[in-house]
This record gives structure tokens, sequence and C-alpha cells, in this order.
């Protein structure tokens, strides 16, 4: 391989290629080992359909061996993805989309005489608003034998989506914990018992761990496993996963702005300031907005031409925003499930396969309104870490000031101690005053609240 | 299809559980499709007899 260009530390399972970066570009190359099935997805037609479905990520072929690597057979260069996010950062419904993306990516497979060979949602990213494939090398051809991705689509879409449906939406976080899907036994016996009655369930989870653990180490005999019962396969799992909901809970956060519109002029102001200052900025494409809750200003951010990341650490908020976002079809906002104390970390093999949420959070706008107080009275987390952590920036900040006094800090320190002493607006400035220059300051209406521009230093 | 472009592995229950899966749903879908076909068919009787109560215009 040329100098300085490596396959990507995620990229080291499947021998038919790999991705890399060169100048910041991303690429896939394809071996000389993978051309056969390579060739039949182009020749077949199989990519142009799933193109224009808009089910899989276009891309150009480069006729250069850009790696260097004896065993090349092509580069492309896919459209670049705006921000990569996984799946333990996914709401229920993304996820869900994610399951449902893979079955039909496998249907159109199936009408070009091909299979996918891998079921994993690390296989599909979030662009331009909704769910979409991204790796070109998981198609080989059907030769009418089992799914050799069925196991893994159990584990990695089945068995959250499952326990989320039956429990709570916050066990998203399981997949953090199982990177590679959570096993089938151990779903099985997470599941309440009445998951058993539905057949699918029944099938794919309950009665496939019990299969699996009696038959593990015995090889395979080569039957044919026909068309038809693959047919019916994915319609099982497509009837399954339509069914599954997010269970209703109460959420703190659900009715924020609800209640925040009994204060309209305090919001109004907010989003007016918000979206003039936006609008003055120059040279700026992307913006985080953390802390989004349902996303109204990371709507105004969008509606500014800007691409926006909407996160939030409520689960419950971020599926009823991806739900919003689908509805309204607005493709310039990406939800995201994201506690901004404990922000997902770097994981995998060598810790380099998934990078960390701020490995990844470069943005040129951050957004932090009314945050400041949940993470320093909220969380305990000093002024000081929490101007470091917005410095993850670009350029500007737009960060909210809610001073001691106000109401909602007021229920924050209702059950505790005061130990807040370095929490004013003066130590605020002066805080991040290390990092940033302040562009602006405004007061919020009469809400005693100050809403600053910040540029970095 | 060449062994090593499939890196995976399957399971071999995972496998055999596929032919249980497959045989329990032909069975299902069997009978689903039987039942969809008496919902149309009832379906469109009753909707032929409110057409003709409707009175015409």
């Amino acid at each position: 391989m040329h100098q300085n260009i490596s396959a990507h530390p995620s990229s080291y399972r499947d021998p038919s290629g790999f991705i890399f970066e060169r100048d910041g570009v991303i690429y896939r190359q394809v071996n000389l080992s993978f051309k056969t099935e390579f060739d039949h997805f182009i020749e077949t037609g199989c990519y142009n359909a799933l193109v224009k479905q808009g089910l899989l990520i276009p891309h150009q072929e480069i006729n250069e061996n850009l790696t260097g690597s004896s065993g090349y057979y092509k580069t492309l260069r896919p459209e670049p993805i705006p921000f990569i996010s996984y799946p333990y950062e996914w709401s229920f419904d993304m996820l869900k989309d994610a399951a449902l993306l893979t079955l039909d990516v496998l249907k159109t497979a199936m009408d070009h005489g091909m299979i996918l060979k891998d079921a994993t949602p690390y296989n599909v990213q979030w662009y331009k608003g909704k769910m979409i494939f991204i790796d070109t090398l998981s198609f080989v051809k059907y030769e009418e034998k089992p799914w050799i991705a069925y196991r893994q689509f159990c584990e990695q879409f089945l068995a959250p989506l499952l326990l989320m449906h039956y429990t709570k939406t916050s066990l998203y976080q399981l997949q953090l914990a199982w990177i590679e899907g959570i096993p089938l036994h151990e779903a099985s016996k997470l599941l309440p018992f009445r998951s058993r009655f539905s057949l699918h369930t029944f099938l794919h989870i309950h009665l496939h761990s019990k299969v699996s653990r009696r038959e593990a180490g015995r090889t395979n005999k080569a039957t044919v496993f026909s068309s038809q019962k693959m047919q019916n396969l994915i319609t099982s799992l497509t009837l399954l996963i339509n069914k599954l909901r997010a269970p209703v809970q109460p959420s703190n956060w659900q009715h924020y702005y609800a209640e925040a519109e009994t204060r309209s002029t305090y919001l109004d102001s907010k989003k007016e300031l918000v979206k003039d200052w936006i609008a003055q900025l120059k040279d700026i494409s992307t913006s985080a907005d953390l802390g989004a809750n349902d996303g109204v200003f990371s709507r105004i951010a969008a509606q500014q031409g800007l691409t926006v990341l909407a996160a939030d650490g409520d689960p419950y908020c971020v599926n009823t925003m991806h739900l919003d976002l689908k509805r309204s079809q607005e493709k310039n906002v990406q939800p995201l499930i994201m506690d901004l104390a404990s922000p997902s970390p770097a994981t995998g093999l060598n810790n380099q396969e998934r990078d960390s949420f701020i490995q990844r959070l470069k943005p040129d706008l951050i957004l932090a309104l009314a945050v400041v107080h949940h993470l320093a009275i909220g969380r305990n987390i000093p002024l000081a870490h929490i101007a470091r952590f917005f410095s993850a920036t670009r350029h500007y900040l737009i960060i909210e000031f809610v001073p001691k006094e106000d109401s909602k800090v007021q229920l924050l320190l209702a059950n505790k101690p005061d130990i807040y002493e370095h929490y004013s607006i003066d130590d605020f400035k002066n805080i991040f005053g290390t990092f940033f220059i302040i562009e602006k300051q405004e007061l919020i209406a009469q809400s005693g609240r100050t809403l600053f521009l910040l540029r970095k230093k | 299809m060449q062994i090593i472009l499939l890196y995976l592995d399957p399971g071999s229950g995972s496998y055999l559980m596929q032919f249980i899966a497959a045989a329990a749903l032909g069975v299902a879908f069997f009978f689903r499709t039987i039942k969809m076909y008496v919902l149309a068919f009832f379906n469109r009787l009753f909707s032929f007899f409110r057409k003709k109560d409707k009175p015409s215009t």
C-alpha cells in the first residue's frame, strides 16, 4: 500500500475489500478476490435498482489503484456521509427504519439473483433525511442456500428492537454493551414470557436460540433452501418489525417546549435571536444542536442552510423528533441520542473501530440552548469542563446562560444543597473566555437568561 | 461462491432454524392467504349490497 494509506480500523472483517481515507475523502477498494461477485452486482442491474430506489449510497468508480495493493480490482468513491453515527445512538424508530431498509435491500437483491452476505446496522447510515445502506460489497450470488446473515440480523436488529418494544426504549444502550449484537440466548431470557405468543418472535428469537444451542458445533449439510422459503423468511421478519412500536413512556422532556410555549415571549425572542445570529455567520455549513430536545432550534439552523446534528440524551424525545422530521421530510437535521455528560466512547478493536462522539464532532457551530445549568447543577460538572467540551466547535458557539435565580435552576436545587458558588454570569464569561471570544451577548426577553455568541480563539 | 468471501459464521443452528421457520411459515402463510381471500370476498359482497341499498340519484 502507498505511504499513509491504510484500511480504516473498522474495515478488517470482510476480505472482499476495505474502506480507506485519502486527503479527507473516503474511498472503498474492491479486491480482486471479489471481482466476480462485484461485476455480477453491477451487470445484473442490482446496483442501479438499489440506487434508483434510494436504498443504497451511490458511488463513482475511480480508475486508479490509490492504495497500490496487489489485490486491487476497483476503487469506488461513495457519496460522503456528513456524520457517521452508530446504532447505540439511534432511537427506536431509527433502528426500525434501518432494519426495514436492510430487508428492502435484501428483497431487491433477491430480485436480481443476489443476497446479502451480512446484515448489520453498521452497514446503514443516516443520509439526507433517511437511513441508507452503505456497504456496496455486501452482495453475493444467491445459490439457494439458507441466509448466512440470518443470525446476525436477528441479533443485531431484531433482538434490540424486540427488547425495546416489550420494555423500554432506553434499552438501546444494550447495543453498546454487545457490539456484535445481543446474543439470542440473552435476548430470549430478557424478553417477557408473553413475547412467546407471537409466532414470528417465537421462531426468530426463542426457538432460534434453543436450536442454536443444541446444534452448536455441528456442520451444515448442503441442502437446498428455495427462494420461496427465503421470501417467506423475509416476509415474516418484515411483518414482525412493522408491528413493533416504541412503548409510550413518560419523559421529563417530552413536553418541554409545549411548556415553554407558556413563556412564549421568551421562546419567540430566543428563536429570533438564534435565527438572526446564524444568518450573520459567514462560511459555516455544519452545526450541532446539543441538548436539542424535539429539535425546534435544529430546524431553525437547518432553515438557514446548515446541516444539523440534533443530539439529546432522552431517547423518547429523539424518537419523537425523528418521526416528526420524517413526516415533514426535513433532510438536513440528523437526530441522535447522546448524553452530553457521558458521550459515546471509542469502542471495538483497539478502541479504533468506532470513534467516540467527541472524535466525530467537528461542527462549524454548536448550539447549547438551556443546557448549561443541567450540566453544571444537574450533573455537578464544573464550568471549565463544560467550556472545554463545547470547544469541540470549529468556529462558533451559541450558548444560553441560565442564572441561579431562574425557576428551572431553583427546581434543580430544590432537593440538594447549593454548593455552586462559582455559577454566575461573571464566572461563566471568565471561564468560557479561555476558549472563546464573546462576539454578542443579549438578555432574552424578560427571562433573566442571557444568550451568547462566542467565537473560538 | 468462494468460501473466502463468506466471512460470517452463520451458526449451524441458524441454518437448521431457517428450515424449521420456513416450514412453519409455509403453513402459517397458507392459512393467512385463505383468511385474506375470505375477508376480501366478504368485503366485496358487503360493498356490493351497500351499493345496491343506496338510492339511485
